[in-house]
């Protein structure tokens, strides 16, 4: 790995950093930079695909995750990858996301550059959108890097508030907050031979405390994990038919979740497929086995079938509850079900390209107690 | 089955157990157990799929959501089954199903899955006691009482 610092200049993270990405576009070694950029109404960033350096104004501070930036990036290579280097921002959790799509063979790694950012943690799109402090969200939250203040957390989406790791691994080129001085420096870190290329003829200092960044990477990590720990013990008693049947009474079966969803991407899901279509009789056969019948019906079944499908690839970017429109606090249950999943497999979701998914590998000589007792 | 019967005390109630078995081991097994004319409980609804290894979660989860008192996945002894290896992935995917209720604390108790290959009438006959007996002592589904899932 190679460590470099990346000079702030007259105070402006956002835009020195639009610096070092518009060099990189321009060096002509990538042929496009999908980054986060604001749109013009500045409500909300989205991943832009830029060809020329000269659009680029993005925001990858931006405290927002509207999409999976995992999908858009599946999007971008299933049909056919790219057949020149394109750079692509993600965060932590979207980089799992993608190595998961990878695996499922819904994304191609060829030719694609991982600029992975450190991520401080994302704000419900409408809190993004419609900020209540004075600054803006971004300005808000290198404040409180700045100062190393938590002000930020009050905002933060309750995945982020417990996230698995903020740190990006699995990347090409790392830009990373922790471990320097804001106001000064930003890292710019090479992890692969081609990361270490493109920042080649870029102007970067040396690092000056290479100790520094390692030291603040395990104490954010250890930071999250002890918020991890609490929060899931604080959820423990989630159980049985009555709790879980009255977390879900709002579900509407809109399936925003799993439209959200970086891991769901069957074209049909069998939810939509005509298997709940069915003949008005046997609607009224339902009704009469429990007396009466609710409908839309099968929230539950969906939600738990879902849960069946994805939870062992759950990278836990929590933009399944972002995304539903009742609110339910999806991560309560789906954080500790993924937990305890990845688990039992001994399976950890966007680690490792090589690590198989559990579904799809079995051992002779495994789970011997299951069907035998 | 009358509403007021359904309602009565644990024993003698019935439970309704849904069972999934596959085409070239258990379904066999349960055929010889009836060629046999080997007695054993009515309790159970047989449905016979190609292979465990095609019976999805959702499957389970849906004859429990609906009332079944017990779901029943029986499948070829490991090694043994006709598409090489659907019991091995119906294994890993019982561990899945079951770690998931688990975590929920919905009664992973009513999932069984067995390897009953298709000489073993007896075995199979003897599991559908062994589960009607457990699955009464456990008593009726909870989650048959809600309507609103």
């Amino acid at each position: 790995m190679t460590q470099k610092a990346l000079k702030i200049k007259e105070n402006d993270v956002v835009g020195s950093i639009n610096d070092f990405l518009r060099q990189l576009l321009s060096s002509g070694k990538i042929q496009a930079l999908l980054v986060p950029q604001s749109t013009p109404s500045k409500k909300v960033v989205y991943p832009v695909l830029i060809a020329d350096p000269k659009k680029l104004h993005s925001d990858i501070i931006a405290p927002v995750l509207p999409v999976a930036t995992a999908t858009v990036v599946s999007k971008l290579t299933k049909v056919q990858p790219p057949s020149k280097p394109i750079g692509v921002v993600m965060r932590a959790c979207q980089i799992r996301a993608l190595v998961e799509l990878v695996k499922l063979n819904q994304a191609s790694l060829s030719n694609i550059i991982i600029i992975g950012v450190d991520c401080p943690g994302t704000f419900p799109i409408n809190v993004y959108a419609d900020f209540p402090e004075k600054k803006t969200p971004t300005h808000f939250l290198l404040e409180t890097l700045l100062k190393k203040t938590k002000d930020a957390d009050q905002y933060l989406r309750s995945a982020c508030h417990v996230c698995k790791d903020p740190i990006p691994t699995n990347v090409d080129i790392v830009l990373g907050f922790y471990g320097i001085d804001l106001d000064k420096e930003l890292i710019v870190e090479a992890h692969s031979e081609i990361g270490r290329e493109l920042i080649k003829d870029i102007p970067l200092e040396e690092i000056t405390d290479d100790k520094a960044r390692e030291k603040a990477i395990k104490d954010q990590r250890e930071m999250k994990d002890k918020q991890r720990a609490v929060f899931l013990k604080d959820k423990e008693g989630m159980k049985g038919i009555e709790k879980i049947a009255e977390f879900f009474d709002k579900c509407v079966n809109c399936h925003n979740c799993r439209q959200a969803c970086p891991i769901c991407y069957c074209k049909e899901c069998l939810f939509d497929s005509a298997v709940f279509d069915a003949e008005a009789y046997k609607f009224i056969r339902r009704a009469e086995n429990k007396g009466l019948f609710k409908l839309p019906s099968d929230a539950l079944l969906f939600q738990l079938g879902r849960m069946n499908h994805m939870i062992l690839s759950c990278v836990q970017c929590g933009l399944c509850e972002q995304a539903c429109p009742n609110m339910i606090p999806l991560m309560e249950v789906f954080i500790p079900a993924a937990e305890n999943a990845q688990k039992e497999f001994a399976y950890h979701p966007g680690k490792d390209k090589a690590e198989k998914i559990p579904m799809i590998v079995y051992r002779e000589d495994e789970f011997l107690e299951v069907g035998e007792k | 089955m009358s509403e007021e019967k359904k309602n009565h005390s644990k024993e003698d109630f019935e439970p309704k157990i849904v069972g999934f078995l596959c085409n070239w081991c258990s379904y066999a097994g349960a055929d010889l157990a009836g060629t046999s004319r080997i007695q054993y409980p009515p309790n159970v609804r047989i449905i016979r799929v190609m292979c465990s290894g095609s019976v999805d979660s959702m499957y389970i989860l849906r004859a429990l959501l609906e009332g079944a008192d017990g779901v029943f996945v029986g499948g070829c002894h490991p090694g043994d089954c006709h598409y090489i290896d659907g019991n091995y992935k119906a294994r890993r995917r019982m561990v899945l199903l079951e770690n998931i209720l688990g975590t929920l604390g919905l009664e992973k108790e009513r999932v069984w899955l067995r390897w009953i290959s298709a000489s073993e009438g007896q075995k199979f006959a003897d599991t559908m006691k062994e589960m009607t007996e457990k699955i009464r002592k456990l008593g009726p589904n909870p989650i048959a009482k809600h309507w609103n899932l």
